[in-house]
């Protein structure tokens, strides 16, 4: 009898414990802690870049564990747990694949690259995991996606945003739009075409070139017979460094956007250097956007020695926002966690460290207060000039 | 419109110094050695690493890194000969062409693994620098390649009609055993002709290195148009070389400006088709073996 009643209470037990969640603490115990996924490029093409978003997810962690962990989970730390994706399509497949299976993973964060992004996506969906992401492709809000969470603005928002932009410069702008001629640039620019008699802009050349030139001196002398005031670059780095370069020389002293991705890394000023200067971009997160963004920067420049750059930055965001779902969920059951994170309404602290400085999700899983900030490059840092709201400082002209 | 054409011809021949000089080292090696070398491109990057390392690390400009890079490509263009080309000699196309070749990816790789696929850039006093003449202008760190692999072009000239080992250099170009026969040494010839080779592709590398950012697959984007160069300027001849990169640059620099942005490359490979069609042994086919 007795013996048979020490066993219910253990049973009892452990289903309690099973009930609350791995994360709850038993009499005293220390709280398990909620493992996150990180699944980021550190090798292969995009390598930099995404070791400096790993570099940033593990100082977002930091920060949220040093702040007491998720109170409601009895103090639980965040364990990120880091998976190379190599820039490689299959890889980031399987990787996700095995990242999920062999972990007990409450969410996950990733790809940079849209196209990593898409794949990660899928294989969350179909393991109920989510995930949140920086990365700007209007595809991950598409095809009934439901475990899948963008806080940023999309890639359709950036070419209005750049349009508008261009208001800045002149009130009629006339813009020569150059674009490289493979998927990236086409879709880019036709949104900018697409879009541009709205918002009142005239698109006085748009012209593609074969990426990889050998020498931008020729494009850049058709840009300048066409009577543009203003320049806009769907770019890779090496095209748009020998496209500012040439325009330097020209003397020709047209504004040039260039647009998101490579544009806005600080990478890109070490590399063009001061020609860099008054250079326009657009990005879905900047480090002056408030004071939680300056006061990370702050610490992230003075670990890493430079500033923390669009991606890493929004992924600081996404961590506190993780952290906020994880903390009304009081569970780590992704499931959980994936609805805490759908009813997700924030509009202050580090999650709240967006553009707009709101955060909700519509059901397809875009943040309502989503939108670009128009940057420049002044005196070797990026600043925010646009909308009027984000605007840090004004607009430097050339 | 005169002066849109003017500034067309003026960026294409500037650049075109640069095709040239990576061409005639590719048609140096296929005229003494006759081996098509398909990595001359990741020598040419290789060159740049070397004169962007100099300058950032010892502060030594691209230009004066000339004389760094190019007896260090020499070098190792006589060793390249000497360890890998002189083994395959003899034995046909494939292998010949499958040396080179691998050459070419395993340089690309390793320097992916080295240095990362980041562009890099070294900032000159001239590197933005142009001179403004009329409407045209001449970008400064493009005119002084210009003007130097036009240097260097005409002193291989002079090299190979008025020196001893340059004059056994066309002799072994002619006819290898019969060069042998009358005393030449043809490992050595060989060898000096695969380093200068080098050596023009380490110097179009540096000459480069103030308006170009560096990157391992660096190499691909110039030596497409080399070979072009080389065939339309008919296999082996180094003024054919010389002529036709000029040649290509122009063509690639007037297609941008007059067909489209795209179109650089259409009007560079309808040229070499219809040259082909025309004089199948290419421009200055007429004194080729």
């Amino acid at each position: 009898m007795r013996n048979s009643r020490k066993t219910f209470l253990a049973a009892a037990a452990g289903a309690a414990t099973a009930a609350a969640g791995f994360g709850t603490p038993i009499l005293g115990r220390a709280a398990e802690p909620v493992n996150i996924g990180g699944l980021y490029p550190v090798t292969g093409q995009l390598g930099q870049i995404g070791q400096g978003c790993v570099n940033a997810a593990k100082l977002a962690v930091q920060m949220v564990n040093d702040a007491g962990g998720i109170k409601s989970l009895g103090g639980a730390k965040l364990n990120l747990v880091l998976s190379d994706i190599q820039s490689d399509p299959t890889v980031t497949r399987t990787e996700t694949d095995r990242l999920i299976g062999s972990n007990k993973l409450s969410a996950i964060h990733g790809c940079y690259a849209s196209a990593l992004t898409l794949i990660a996506s899928e294989v969350a969906e179909r393991a109920k995991v989510p995930l949140i992401t920086g990365s700007s492709s209007d595809q991950l809000n598409a095809g009934g996606r439901k475990f899948t969470f963008t806080p940023f603005a999309r890639a359709s928002q950036f070419a209005q945003a750049q349009l508008q932009m261009s208001k800045l410069i002149s009130d009629k702008p006339k813009v020569a739009v150059v674009y490289e001629n493979t998927a990236f640039g086409t879709s880019t620019s036709s949104g900018l075409k697409e879009q541009a008699p709205g918002e009142g802009v005239d698109i006085v050349m748009f012209e593609p070139y074969s990426a990889g030139f050998t020498d931008a001196g020729p494009l850049v002398n058709k840009v300048r017979a066409s009577g543009a005031t203003m320049l806009f670059c769907v770019s890779y780095l090496n095209d748009l460094i020998l496209i500012v370069r040439a325009m330097k020389q020209t003397g020709a002293n047209l504004p040039i956007n260039g647009g998101s991705g490579g544009f806005v890394i600080p990478d890109f000023y070490k590399n063009v250097g001061a020609s860099a200067e008054g250079l326009l971009g657009v990005a879905h997160w900047n480090h002056d956007i408030d004071a939680n963004a300056q006061r990370v920067n702050a610490v992230y420049q003075k670990q890493f020695g430079e500033f923390l750059f669009e991606y890493a930055g929004g992924l600081v965001a996404q961590t506190f926002m993780l952290a906020n779902a994880l903390e009304r969920a009081a569970s780590t059951d992704p499931e959980k966690v994936r609805n805490a994170l759908a009813t997700i309404d924030v509009s202050s602290g580090y999650a709240a460290m967006a553009p707009g400085g709101k955060v909700k999700f519509m059901d397809n899983g875009r943040n309502v207060y989503g939108h670009p900030v128009g940057v420049q490059w002044q005196h070797g840092d990026l600043v925010s000039v646009f909308p009027k709201s984000e605007a840090r400082k004004p607009l430097l002209k050339a | 419109m005169l002066a849109t054409l003017a500034q067309a011809v003026v960026n294409g021949l500037l650049i075109g110094g640069i095709y040239a000089l990576v061409s005639i080292g590719v048609t140096l090696i296929f005229g003494v050695v006759k081996i098509v070398n398909f990595a001359q491109g990741e020598f040419l990057m290789i060159g740049m690493y070397l004169s962007f390392f100099l300058a950032t690390r010892a502060g030594m400009d691209p230009l004066l890194s000339l004389v760094i890079v190019m007896p260090v490509m020499f070098l190792i263009g006589m060793a390249f000969q000497h360890v890998l080309i002189r083994r395959v000699l003899g034995l046909g196309d494939m292998p010949q062409i499958f040396l080179t070749f691998a050459l070419s990816v395993l340089l690309m790789n390793v320097a992916l693994l080295l240095f990362t696929a980041n562009y890099r850039t070294v900032q000159t006093p001239y590197t933005d620098a142009a001179v403004h003449i009329g409407a045209v202008y001449i970008s400064v760190a493009k005119l002084i390649a210009f003007v130097l692999a036009m240097v260097f072009s005409g002193a291989l000239t002079l090299f190979l009609q008025s020196t001893d080992i340059g004059k056994a250099m066309r002799a072994a170009a002619q006819n290898r055993d019969v060069a042998m026969l009358m005393g030449i040494n043809t490992d050595l010839v060989f060898a000096v002709a695969v380093g200068l080779a080098l050596a023009l592709a380490g110097a179009a590398g540096a000459l480069l290195m103030p308006f170009y950012p560096v990157y391992p697959a660096v190499g691909q984007v110039f030596v497409l148009m080399a070979f072009v160069a080389v065939v339309l300027g008919t296999l082996g001849n180094v003024t054919g070389a010389l002529i036709a990169g000029l040649m290509m640059g122009v063509a690639e620099s007037l297609g941008i400006q007059f067909v489209g942005a795209d179109s650089g490359l259409i009007v560079v490979f309808a040229m070499l088709l219809l040259t082909l069609a025309i004089r199948p042994s290419g421009l200055f086919g007429g004194r080729a073996r």
